[in-house]
């Protein structure tokens, strides 16, 4: 047992590779935390007395409304499909993820735009019918609308989680309930509910997040959010201390909305777990109760997929594809650099993750936490502290070039290389998840068999573990490509000379209200992310 | 060959970073106008003077804060961003710095420029009165001043005072008239809105057109915009209002998207080149009219369209004002509850 111990620690080597990306992933959060401790800036006194509580009521409604009805449509959607058989079930397993596809901010000015009064939907009752009705049933861009926008292309995280969990855990459980004769409605309500809550508040506190950091929506419909004040305050009047505190007291808010969630649980744990892992046999539907769940399940995915993109191909029409050779350099760019800077980070989550599955479960635990930091501060916050450690490596660089006297001047603040560090700052967390995840699925006894057979910890990882986690890299690659090709913040930011992705692009012309001109760069966009999301939903099938 | 993709894509990646260095006379712009007609007066530009542009977009506040924190080694060499406000903030900052050449002189007028010759005018936009052709006798009109008079009692539609348009146009009248009236004024308008601040200006003429209220504030050249606009609902929706330039007591606030030379700057002279051109009779029509915006250079007409909206007097500031009053503005915004 103690040869095992010692033969499952890591090398060196691993450790101290993880140990520098770690520092590498934390200097530029340190960079800004550090600002927190200074004087309160100067803004700070008339922000606290005139705004604070405007911004607190709107995040903390936008929020928990958001959380709520996203874990509420996302559990009923993975329930619907996990346990009944309709036609069309097999097709919407995967289509209710694509609203995922869909950035918010595209969203938004879809929705706006085909409910506005100079919208298709308004012409169309105008021109026909000489309809006039009041603009108050036309009005999107208010808190209810922005709730909406984000519960529609943000619900998949709890979908996804959800279903995954249901799919391996509740086979055996659903059929004895089944058999003891409860109705579904009690089966969903008194046992998959509680059972998948961890998967369902996993999922919905991503999806919390995600609002909390978004700035595309609530800039667009005027809503003053923590996000839109640490922009305000930062950019605006250039008040760097006041808008860390800010974006410190956002975070504050996620942190009481989980805490909340856990003074409710309690002290019960709700797990399950059993060995002997099968799909769920589903109930077929018949009559008006197929009807209903067709209803449901197809209504969401008019909504959340199907309606903004025909109505981005009927612009895209109506612009009669205006520069079709530009939509193709853009759509280049941003394959490239999602698909190389999602190469890196994976790369970078396997060396972590492979080191913390070889360390102590506290050193592992921390690692996660460490990863994630990334994803919960806002993308500007982020933005600006890796500015600041790039220009002070440029200075470093500086000096040693100097002091050798080499020429090459090389200065990373203005390359690519600051934008693809910072989206693994950003979204390391994701692949190291994924990666996570991937290493649990495998389990340890082959890991231990090799090591035990005098193979060493390198070369066991080479040829025992890589291979077995090719499902999990693959998944983790397309889901951190996703969220860089959907990338807005950090991309504005901290781009280099003469580049342009297909969501900055979109967001330019969409933000200019040249919405046409937008289609055609958000369809390519929503293409490849959709075409992502195909591929890990049809990867995973196979291997079943 | 999956590996043979993967190593692709890395190599890729680092032969396009290197790329980024190499070119000879050269100079780098940090812009936040992204029409095409730019590129075209770039690419004659670098015709004519052999000088590589290379363009930064971004959001202006956002270019601004970049060039701050890059510090003397910012690549950037000129700064073009919309309004005088922003462009007094990166003075402030400490980012531009002061140039003057007879060109700029001439070309230029002074109160369209910073009053150190720290930034220049490029294009002039007019903060205006839209009204409904149907509701409104547009004989009714007047200042700025009068948009508070019970008369116009939950029919104004104005957007948010997080935009900088509003604040500048509320510095102009911190300006003219002191802070004290300026506050007043700002309540007023408050009291008169017919919907919570919300949208663009766009969106303003847009309620104005479906009754939603009789008057918008917004700048002229989003009027240019939707004329021109491939959604025949928003032509429609143009056709039906009418643009009002106050006047009275003071005129129409005007303001400017323009440029400077960044502090260290490392191809000072393109740069000033740039300036030069930019403001130059030549490029003047083209940069000024692809946004629909009057040319800040005297000897340059604007476009038809600009010209049959007719002639009109204008607030009698230097800009920089704008700038000066720009905290004050936002602080009263907060004060009366403009969101």
């Amino acid at each position: 047992m103690q040869l095992l111990k010692k033969l499952k620690k890591a090398s060196p080597g691993w450790f101290l590779l993880t140990v520098g990306i770690i520092i590498l992933l934390l200097i530029p959060n340190l960079n800004i935390i550090i600002n927190l401790f200074g004087e309160a800036g100067e803004n700070w006194e008339h922000v606290r007395n005139y705004l604070l509580v405007n911004y607190f009521q709107n995040s903390l409604i936008l929020v928990l409304a958001t959380g709520l009805l996203a874990a509420f449509l996302g559990a009923g959607l993975a329930w619907v499909i996990a346990a009944y058989n309709f036609p069309g079930r097999d097709f919407l397993s995967w289509g209710l993820i694509l609203p995922l596809a869909i950035p918010p901010y595209i969203g938004a000015y879809v929705y706006q735009g085909m409910f506005s009064y100079t919208g298709p939907l308004q012409t169309f009752l105008r021109n026909k019918f000489q309809l006039r009705l009041s603009q108050q049933y036309f009005d999107f861009m208010n808190i209810r609308g922005a709730i909406f926008i984000y519960t529609i292309f943000l619900f998949p995280y709890v979908f996804l989680m959800t279903r995954a969990f249901l799919s391996k855990q509740s086979a055996s459980l659903l059929e004895s309930s089944r058999l003891l004769g409860k109705s579904d409605n009690t089966i969903f309500f008194k046992i998959i509910l509680p059972l998948s809550r961890g998967a369902v508040v996993a999922g919905s506190s991503l999806v919390m997040m995600e609002v909390l950091n978004d700035y595309g929506v609530v800039k667009y419909f005027g809503i003053s959010t923590f996000t839109t004040a640490i922009f305000k305050s930062w950019f605006g009047m250039g008040d760097l201390p006041t808008s860390v505190r800010l974006a410190v007291m956002a975070m504050l808010v996620i942190f009481v909305v989980l805490f909340i969630e856990k003074l409710l649980r309690g002290g019960r744990k709700y797990s399950y777990s059993t060995s002997n892992i099968r799909p769920v046999s589903r109930r077929k539907l018949e009559g008006s109760r197929k009807v209903l769940a067709q209803l449901f399940t197809y209504g969401v995915f008019f909504f959340g997929f199907l309606l903004p993109t025909v109505q981005l191909l009927y612009w895209s029409f109506l612009s009669r594809g205006g520069g079709l050779m530009e939509t193709l350099h853009f759509a280049f760019t941003s394959f490239l650099t999602g698909g190389g800077a999602a190469v890196l980070i994976l790369t970078g989550a396997v060396i972590i993750a492979t080191t913390a599955r070889m360390s102590s479960n506290f050193v592992s635990n921390l690692l996660a936490r460490i990863t994630i930091l990334g994803y919960s501060i806002p993308g500007a916050v982020i933005a600006v502290g890796v500015l600041l450690f790039m220009l002070q490596l440029d200075g470093v660089l500086s000096f040693l070039q100097t002091g050798f006297g080499i020429e090459a001047n090389v200065v990373l603040s203005s390359t690519l290389v600051m934008l693809i560090f910072a989206y693994a700052v950003r979204f390391m967390g994701i692949a190291f998840n994924s990666v996570n995840s991937g290493y649990e699925k495998i389990g340890e006894s082959y890991f231990e068999a090799s090591r035990t057979l005098g193979k060493g910890v390198t070369e066991t990882f080479f040829k025992i573990d890589l291979p077995m986690l090719k499902p999990a890299l693959m998944s983790g690659f397309l889901l951190v490509f996703i969220e860089i090709m959907k990338e807005l913040p950090l991309t504005m930011i901290l781009r280099p000379f003469n580049f342009d992705t297909l969501a900055t692009k979109a967001f330019e012309y969409a933000s200019d209200e040249m919405i046409y001109r937008a289609a055609d760069l958000s369809l390519v966009l929503i293409f490849f992310s959709a075409a992502a999301i195909y591929l890990i939903t049809h990867h995973r099938r196979r291997k079943k | 060959m999956k590996k043979l993709i993967i190593v692709t894509i890395i190599i890729s990646i680092f032969v396009g970073l290197g790329t980024a260095a190499a070119a000879a006379e050269e100079v780098n712009l940090y812009t936040n106008r992204h029409y095409d007609t730019d590129e075209e007066i770039l690419n004659r530009f670098t015709e004519e003077t052999g000088i590589e542009v290379n363009v930064l977009k971004g959001d202006s506040d956002q270019l601004i804060e970049r060039i701050a924190r890059e510090g003397k080694n910012s690549p950037a060499d000129v700064l073009i961003t919309a309004d005088a406000g922003r462009l007094h903030r990166a003075k402030e900052r400490d980012i531009l710095q002061s140039v003057s050449t007879e060109t700029l002189t001439q070309n230029v007028p002074a109160n369209l420029r910073d009053e150190d010759n720290y930034w220049y005018g490029l294009t002039i936009r007019g903060r205006v009165i839209v009204y409904s052709k149907d509701r409104v006798d547009p004989e009714d009109l007047a200042g700025y001043g009068d948009l508070t008079s019970d008369q116009w009692q939950d029919k104004i539609l104005v957007r948010s005072s997080e935009n900088i348009y509003n604040q500048s146009l509320l510095a102009s009248l911190v300006s003219i008239y002191g802070e004290e009236w300026a506050e007043d004024w700002a309540a007023g308008i408050v009291d008169n809105m017919a919907r919570k601040p919300q949208g663009n200006d766009r969106a303003q003429a847009t309620a104005v057109a479906a009754g939603e209220g009789d008057l918008a504030i917004m700048n002229t050249y989003y009027l240019g915009k939707m004329i021109n606009s491939d959604n025949p609902a928003e032509v429609e929706v143009a056709e039906n209002v009418g643009i009002h330039f106050p006047d009275g007591e003071n005129g129409t606030h005007i303001n400017v998207s323009g440029a400077g030379v960044v502090k260290n700057a490392p191809n000072k002279d393109n740069a000033v080149k740039l300036l030069e051109y930019l403001s130059s009779a030549l490029a003047q029509k083209f940069f000024a009219s692809a946004n629909y915006e009057y040319p800040v250079n005297p000897e340059v007409e604007a476009s038809e369209l600009l010209q049959s909206w007719g002639d009109f007097e204008t607030q009698n500031i230097n800009l920089t004002e704008l700038g000066i009053h720009n905290q004050t503005a936002v602080r009263i915004f907060n004060r009366v509850g403009w969101q």
